[in-house]
């Protein structure tokens, strides 16, 4: 065990036709940590993950995984290394569900068929879908879509997982399970970023709590203290927010 | 009477049919190769690339059929000596190559953008992205409009005629110049030719499209 954060984003700063979304972020996850990412919609969440592995290559600042700097030189393989979980699934729509979880790992990291059935299997069993290796993703629920979306990150053997909000895209009823997994995996020592309203997540599995606004990070802390003593206006308001609407849907 | 000789001039239709559908499948081979390339060079290339695939789709589009197999076997024909045959290869093939281009190109852009986020994420290039997600998904979503190509080439290897390939309307006009007369007769039985060979290849084309079909969305692209 190193004690240098896993992931290390330094001043981060991304321009979109002229308007400043990110202004600078700067955090550290280390090893086995969950984060989560909470604030208003447009604040630059989506925009921060897709900065860390280079999907939106960043203006300045710098992202740091595991003591190497992420940058175009041998981003395939970086990114490898840095699982992805999207809020609209985007599992391969003309792979069943073994494919989808076999594709990267042959292709990218050059297993055999034979590991890379291995390892897919693995991970389809840990989020429940043993029983679903020859589903096609328009044949499954939006939970399972997304439990295999997960099995597929996982089967990479990634150093850290971003999560987009992972359950927004699910019919209530259907992000307890979703939320499981995550939960699980969070236990079992998966570093995660997570960019979720899911209160449920954040109080069970987050070890700490970001609140960004406005392209940058208001406040972070562990969930016992920022939900309940928030430092800055700003963000008891926003927690208020979500408390209503959790309430009234 | 007219019966008789057609039986006996037969074999020469089924001859000149077979030259129309090798044209055929040379014509569509080099279109769908060429097509493909464009599609792909147009999506994701350069804009000179984009530049250079709109220009050639322009004009390939923009000029009637029997003008490019006049211009090719008879004007770049004069500079490159090549057969009839060859000729109306490269100038149908081109043609097609224009059309089938706009096939191509529709289809990779009805492809998920999320998918290929998903797939650059996991860390495949740009060329693994383009061949293991967009093409498998985009040629699926091809063979339909694709069978509107495969009819529209059928019936233009009848143009070859003008530069004397002999396919099957060119044995049919000998044919008719030899009976004195029956063109009528004669050219039905044409006809019934080309019918038979484009309901032929539209149905395996259909069964193709069925069979291709990704679970969970059968009820697509079905023949109505
Ligand atoms: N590819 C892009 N091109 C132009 N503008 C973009 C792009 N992506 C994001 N933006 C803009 O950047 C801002 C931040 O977007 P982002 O998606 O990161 O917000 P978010 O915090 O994830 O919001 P939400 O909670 O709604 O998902 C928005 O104003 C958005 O319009
Ligand atoms: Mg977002």
């Amino acid at each position: 065990m190193s004690d240098t954060p896993i992931l290390s984003v330094r001043n981060i700063r991304k321009t979109y036709g002229g308007i400043e979304v990110l202004k600078g972020v700067s955090f550290d996850l280390e090893r086995g940590q969950s984060k989560i990412v909470i604030g208003p919609s447009g604040t630059g969440k989506s925009t921060l993950l897709r900065c860390i592995n280079l999907l939106s290559p960043p203006d300045d600042g710098s992202v740091i995984l595991d003591g190497v700097t992420v940058e175009q030189k041998g981003i395939n393989q970086l990114r490898a290394q840095i699982g992805f979980v999207f809020q609209e699934f985007n599992l391969f729509t003309h792979l069943c569900v073994l494919d989808n979880v076999r594709l990267a790992q042959r292709n990218v990291l050059g297993r055999s068929r034979h590991e890379a059935t291995r390892r897919a299997m693995e991970e389809l069993e840990r989020v429940g879908l043993a029983d679903k290796l020859d589903a096609y993703p328009a044949e499954l629920s939006g939970g399972q879509k997304q439990r295999a979306s997960i099995a597929r990150a996982l089967a990479m053997d990634p150093k850290l997982i971003l999560f987009d909000e992972p359950t927004s895209a699910l019919d209530p009823e259907l992000t307890g399970e979703v939320v499981q997994v995550m939960k699980e995996l969070a236990n079992a020592g998966m570093t995660m970023l997570v960019v979720s309203h899911e209160m449920g997540f954040a109080k069970a599995a987050a070890d700490e709590v970001i609140f960004m606004e406005g392209g940058v990070i208001v406040e972070q802390g562990p969930p016992s203290t920022l939900f309940t003593q928030p430092e800055h206006a700003r963000t008891s308001q926003f927690l208020q927010m979500l408390t209503h609407e959790h309430h009234e849907t | 009477m007219v019966f008789d000789t057609l039986v006996a001039e037969f074999p020469f239709l089924l001859r000149g049919l077979w030259i129309g559908l090798q044209l055929l499948a040379a014509l569509l081979t080099l279109g769908f190769v060429l097509g493909l390339t464009l599609s792909v060079m147009s999506v994701y290339g350069h804009w000179t690339l984009r530049l250079f695939t709109l220009l050639f789709e322009r004009v390939f589009r923009g000029i009637p059929e029997i003008v490019l197999l006049l211009l090719f076997f008879y004007g770049i024909g004069e500079l490159i000596p090549m057969s009839p045959f060859i000729a109306a290869v490269i100038a149908l093939g081109l043609r097609s190559t224009a059309y089938q281009a706009q096939i191509f190109r529709g289809a990779m852009q009805s492809v998920d953008d999320g998918e290929v986020m998903a797939a650059r994420a996991l860390g495949l290039s740009r060329l693994a992205t383009i061949r293991h997600i967009v093409l498998p998904q985009a040629l699926r979503r091809s063979i339909g409009p694709w069978t509107n190509e495969y009819s529209s080439e059928l019936k233009a290897t009848s143009l070859a005629y003008v530069i004397g390939v002999v396919e099957l309307t060119r044995q049919a006009s000998y044919i008719v110049s030899n009976l004195q007369g029956n063109t009528l007769t004669v050219f039905a039985v044409v006809a019934a030719m080309y019918f038979v060979v484009n309901r032929l290849g539209n149905a395996g084309l259909y069964a193709l499209e069925r069979k291709m079909a990704i679970p969970g969305f059968e009820g697509r692209g079905r023949e109505t």
